[in-house]
């Protein structure tokens, strides 16, 4: 018995490392050795057979031999399962160098954002944004910022009437008097006026009849021309970066005094002087100066008790200068190949 | 305004380049736009003496010079011109030369002779010399010989004066001459300027106030003016240093009498015109306003028709000009003038722009009237004009002057402390610095003591704001003068005066100088004080105290309709808010629609686009056909922007202005690619755009149907509906318009009101729970007519759902062979759900039941085996 079982346990172990290649095979060794018919099975029915003395040991020598087949059998099944999944996975290679599949995408104008980040710089310094109407009365286009018909001041802007006394916005500045007005009792003001604003200029590549400004208004106790100066220092280097310079040159403008024209140094060449910058190191992009006494005068403030000063900037010219481009209708143009890359 | 440096320099001592003049005045508010360096080129050009001159051993017609361009060694160079000997002054271009002529001088070898530099003829140095000989052009350009050697060939030329080109502010009329910004240079290089003694020698007996009559009918118009009679003119070209200013400043020389008015006008900013007193009828001028119709025959000889109101200067039968842009013809000097009427006035700035611009000239002299003349100057340019022809010998001068000024100008005079100066710049500039500079700017500055009395109250406030800066003040009282004050809170007074209300420092009071008709405020003198020390000096500080920023609840709306539609793949557009009546055709805006109403631009910048939209859809209709135009074929495009509708037409008050979104798309429903197929959007896709893109926003509850747009499809067209309120319409674009737009494609497109949208987007955030009980699910598949709305489907099966009815989804549409014509297949998948317990199934059935009958009866629907 005990050599028929020794012979038994080889011929299992045999047929199942060489003969089951593959898990159906292996079933088919699983049955013939340990099925209900199998060998082993019919040995054991066997036992009966046997002596009390001989059962207990040759019933031990069955299980053992039973164990070591199905041990033999899990890790040839395993074995073959590895395999199989291998060769699974080895037919299912791809070409993974094909482009992925694309989706939409959707993109906010460069003037956006661009905006958005003005925005979120002077909001992050306390200035809150307000709008106004683009078709204007030339009351608060003009005449509220101390600029009376005929002066001469109103030949720098060339603007389109819609009547004597009605045109289209030539900058955001009636934002300006508009929120003076609304705000009662000298009560302080920081606000920006971004807005599309419109003057008579050819389009070309640094002109366009509609464009894109930000105005900035602040009025309280005490405001300082060191306070402009320091607020677009901080300004200019949140959206040029840390080493950005700035410049301010005396300049002119009916409702400010003192006025300046503020450039920053190039942010291309950092002040090297190049192309963009003409070689001067320098690029304007902004005007401002301290509110004109008048201006606040004429909104119900009073000069005597508060002071205030006013920028205003071309969003087009910050987002050319960030993008690097050299085109101003690029912008306008709505070519969908170039807003597809912001 | 453009002046060269050589003129500056005739009256005052610099030292300065004209780039660094230009940068001085540049950031002292006089901007300078260009400088033209006359002598470039020339810079490594200067004279040299031939000392020695040799055949070259190894040519026939090269020779070696020695050159002596004043260093300790001669400099040997080989030159190939003829025209040259042992002893003469020639122009000596050094090594690294670089020659206007665009030669680039190096060190070199001549057939294996060393040659370090080159003689230059008068073509390579780029001179324009009358009556030079040939052989100087092409060959060497011979100096005088004694000329002095080794100095810069420009200078000994000519050629060193430099042009600097104003572009200055519309405030500052009295940098418009030379004098004006000498005196600015002055004050900004603390030099003193010299500036010409006028005297005049009236050698002829005759009274001017006997010879002529001088009259100012519309003294608004014309404030001052003043005349003198020059006698004996002889009319002649001028000297040549007056030539040579004048035409660095850009004028070109006509005869001595026209020369040294324009002279004058550009020296001291006094337009001056000379009539010839023999054609100026009855001896008389008046200042007077044009009629209308008058005809002024003006000195280009032009006829022109008065519009009535312009100022004129007449003589006793007709203008003769047009006041400070054009002289009249008839009375012009001409070569037959003997005797003279020369004007000097002072003209209305508005009445001259609004001319100048209505006639189209634009003169030196109306450049000044309308930037504004000092009125104080008129007589000062006479005898100025009188004296520079006298000394050319060209006249004699009447008597003296006939002044017509009928209300002179007040002094200006303002009140102003320092330390208010120094609060608006943020500065703390001493008194004496202050005062310095106003002085030196021309203003008589006078003390007038402390503005506040020292009132308990006012010494209350000091002492509170020692305290905030660590300070006590001792001793102070109502007796106490500012300078004590001063002694004891230390240099703070500007702080003081920033932190409280006091006004407190010495006071000072200035007169403002003739000259300048700018300065009228305290505030225009922190600009003076400001802009000569330099902006640069004024430290960098922020606005006290913090507030918070925020946008108001429509731009953030805004931002989130952007962010919601970027995100769904489209791109954001920006167009000019301008569109026409051919743009409404291309669109089949019907004839009545009132969006044809639309605002008219008095002065378009081009027919095309003379009106302001009143849809949004033609923009983004013109951003699709440029697109397509551009073979860009894909295209999915947004924008929110502002359209304008008129209150009334003519327009008398501000349009409403509404802010719109639409969007637009075609081409591929997929992006172009390998695995992807060709097919194009449909109506769907816009809808489902919206539907998603409504979701972003939290808008529910809406119904859809079938809608009508003049831009659209008639069977393609939805909206997007709450109550009576439309919050989208979409669909597909009327071929005819799309043909209209040059589109071979079908384009969708949707449009919205953005404060609609407002409206109902839902303004606090829901949360639906999880559903604790499972659902249970029932298909629904229906045969009905053709023309049965899925939409109006729906809304039946979720009227008729019973209690537990949970949604709807429609999940398969058919028609084909397998049904009739007439039908169509629609499957919906129902699901039922409790909120208390786990439905039954029973109860499922029951509500499905009843759905069905409610189809059944509604739509005639057949339940589809």
């Amino acid at each position: 018995m005990e050599q028929k079982i020794k012979e038994l346990r080889k011929r299992a172990g045999d047929a199942i490392k060489n003969s089951a290649s593959n898990l159906k095979e292996l079933d088919e060794v699983r049955v013939k050795f340990l099925g209900k018919k199998g060998e082993l099975t019919g040995l054991l029915r066997g036992m009966s057979q046997l002596s009390a003395e001989e059962r207990p040991k040759i019933g031990k020598i069955v299980n053992e031999a039973r164990a070591e087949i199905e041990q033999l059998i899990a890790e040839k099944n395993s074995q073959l399962k590895a395999a199989e999944l291998q060769k699974k996975l080895a037919s299912e290679k791809i070409d993974v160098t094909l482009p992925g599949r694309k989706v939409h995408d959707g993109h906010l104008h460069p003037l956006t954002l661009t905006l958005n980040r003005v925005k979120e710089i002077f909001m992050s310094m306390g200035y809150s944004v307000e709008e106004g109407p683009e078709v204007e009365t030339d009351y608060y286009n003009f005449e509220a910022l101390n600029l009376p018909k005929d002066h001469p001041a109103r030949d720098m802007q060339d603007s389109f009437y819609i009547t004597e006394e009605i045109l289209l916005r030539t900058q955001t500045s009636p934002v300006q008097a508009r929120t003076m007005e609304r705000h009662k009792n000298s009560e302080p003001i920081r606000i920006i006026a971004p807005g599309r604003v419109y003057r008579r200029d050819d389009y070309d590549a640094s002109h366009s009849p509609m464009f894109t400004q930000v105005e900035g208004l602040v009025i309280d106790k005490g405001i300082s021309f060191a306070d402009l100066k320091g607020t677009l220092e901080d300004f200019s280097k949140k959206i040029f970066g840390e080493k950005t310079k700035i410049r301010l040159r005396p300049s002119f403008f009916p409702f400010t005094e003192p006025s300046a024209e503020v450039d920053v140094s190039c942010v291309m060449c950092h002040g090297e002087g190049c192309k963009v910058c003409q070689g001067t190191g320098w690029l304007e992009i902004l005007g401002a100066g301290m509110v004109h006494p008048d201006v606040l005068k004429m909104s119900g403030y009073d000069p005597e008790k508060v002071s205030g000063f006013a920028f205003g900037m071309g969003i087009e010219r910050i987002a050319m200068l960030s993008y690097g481009l050299d085109d101003m209708r690029l912008l306008y143009d709505n070519d969908v190949r170039f807003l597809k890359q912001f | 305004m453009q002046v060269s440096t050589k003129w500056l320099k005739d009256y005052i001592d610099i030292d300065l380049t004209a780039d660094e003049l230009a940068e001085k005045f540049t950031l002292a508010g006089i901007p300078v736009e260009n400088v033209i360096h006359a002598g470039e080129g020339l810079e490594k050009v200067v004279t040299g003496r031939i000392e020695e001159l040799k055949a070259h051993p190894d040519s026939d017609h090269l020779q070696i010079c020695q050159m002596n361009v004043g260093e300790e060694n001669l400099l040997q160079i080989v030159t190939g011109a003829s025209n040259v000997a042992e002893g003469q002054v020639v122009p000596v271009a050094l090594v690294g030369a670089n020659l206007p002529c665009g030669k680039k001088i190096s060190k070199g070898k001549m057939r294996g002779v060393a040659s370090n530099g080159m003689l230059c003829s008068a073509n390579e140095l780029n001179l324009e010399i009358e009556n030079l000989p040939e052989e100087q052009k092409v060959g060497i350009y011979i100096l005088p010989e004694d000329t002095p050697v080794g100095v810069p060939a420009a200078k000994v030329l000519g050629l060193d004066d430099d042009i600097l080109e104003f572009e200055l502010t519309a405030n500052r009329g009295d940098c418009f001459s030379v004098i004006g910004l000498v005196r600015e240079l002055a004050v900004l290089t603390k030099k003193n300027p010299r500036f010409p003694e006028i005297e005049v020698d009236e050698d002829d007996e005759r009274e001017a106030k006997d010879l002529v009559k001088i009259g100012i009918s519309a003294p608004d118009l014309c404030g001052r003016f003043s005349a003198r009679v020059l006698s004996n003119v002889k009319l002649a070209p001028s000297p040549e240093w007056m030539v040579k200013r004048l035409e660095g400043a850009g004028m070109r020389a006509i005869n001595n009498v026209v020369d040294v008015t324009n002279f004058v006008m550009l020296e001291m900013g006094q337009p001056l015109h000379a009539y010839d007193f023999d054609e100026v009828k009855g001896h008389e001028l008046t200042a007077r306003r044009a009629v209308e119709y008058e005809l002024l025959h003006t000195l280009d000889d032009t006829n022109r028709l008065a519009k009535g109101g312009e100022l004129v200067i007449a003589d006793a039968e007709k203008a003769a000009g047009l006041a400070g842009i054009m002289g009249g013809f008839e009375t012009e000097i001409t070569e037959k003038t003997s005797t003279v009427i020369l004007e000097a006035a002072s003209f209305n700035s508005a009445s001259i722009r609004r001319t100048s611009r209505a006639v189209g000239i634009h003169s030196e002299a109306s450049g000044r009237f309308e930037r504004g003349t000092n009125e104080k100057g008129t007589i000062a340019a006479l005898n100025r004009v009188a004296q520079l022809l006298q000394d050319m010998g060209a006249c004699n001068v009447c008597k003296g002057v006939v002044d017509v000024y009928p209300d002179p100008k007040p002094e200006i005079k303002i009140k102003f402390t320092p330390a208010q100066i120094n609060a608006r710049l943020g500065t703390n500039f001493s008194d004496a610095e202050i005062v310095e500079v106003l002085e030196l700017l021309g203003f008589e500055v006078e003390t007038v003591g402390g503005i506040d009395e020292l009132t308990d109250d006012v010494v209350d406030k000091i002492s509170a704001f020692a305290k905030t800066i660590g300070n006590s003040v001792r001793n102070l009282s109502k007796k106490s003068s500012v300078e004590d004050m001063m002694k004891n809170l230390g240099s703070t007074v500007g702080g003081l005066v920033k932190n409280t209300d006091l006004k407190i420092s010495s006071a000072y009071e200035v007169t403002v100088p003739d000259w300048r008709n700018d300065v009228k405020l305290p505030e225009d003198l922190s600009e003076e004080v400001a802009r000569i020390f330099g902006f640069d000096t004024i430290p960098s500080t922020l606005p006290k105290g913090n507030q918070q920023g925020r946008q108001s609840a429509t731009q953030n709306f805004i931002d989130k309709i952007k962010n919601i539609l970027s995100g769904l793949g489209m791109c954001e557009e920006l167009s000019f808010a301008f569109t026409s009546e051919a743009m409404f055709n291309k669109m089949r805006v019907p004839a009545d629609s009132p969006l044809r109403q639309a605002v008219p631009i008095m002065n378009p910048l081009t027919d095309e686009a003379p009106l302001l939209r009143t849809t949004l859809l033609a923009s983004i209709f013109e951003n699709a056909a440029r697109n397509f135009s551009r073979k860009n074929e894909d295209v999915r495009l947004f924008e929110v922007a502002p359209v304008f509708i008129p209150k009334n037409l003519p327009v008398t008050e501000l349009p409403h202005e509404k802010q719109k979104l639409a969007g637009l798309l075609m081409g591929r429903r997929e992006p172009k690619g390998w695995s992807q197929n060709s097919a194009q959007v449909d109506f769907y896709d816009a809808k489902g755009i919206v539907e998603e893109f409504l979701s972003g926003l939290s808008i529910g509850n809406y119904f859809v149907e079938a809608g009508e747009h003049f831009a659209l499809h008639p069977g393609k067209t939805a909206v997007f509906k709450k109550g009576r309120d439309i919050l989208v319409t979409v669909g597909e674009v009327h071929p005819a318009v799309a043909e209209a737009l040059g589109i071979k494609k079908k384009i969708y497109v949707f449009e919205a009101d953005v404060e609609t949208l407002k409206k109902f987007a839902a303004k606090k955030f829901t949360l639906e729970s999880l559903p604790k009980y499972p659902s249970i699910s029932r298909d629904l598949a229906i045969l009905v007519n053709h023309d049965v709305a899925a939409g109006d489907v729906e809304k039946v099966i979720a009227k008729s759902g019973g209690q537990f009815f949970k949604g709807v989804t429609l999940f398969d549409v058919y028609t084909g062979e397998r049904i009739s014509v007439d039908k169509k297949s629609l499957a919906f998948a129902i699901e039922f759900r409790s909120k208390e317990r786990t439905l039954k199934d029973e109860e499922a059935d029951e509500a499905f039941k009843n759905i069905l009958a409610a189809v059944e009866k509604e739509f005639g629907a057949a339940l589809r085996s």
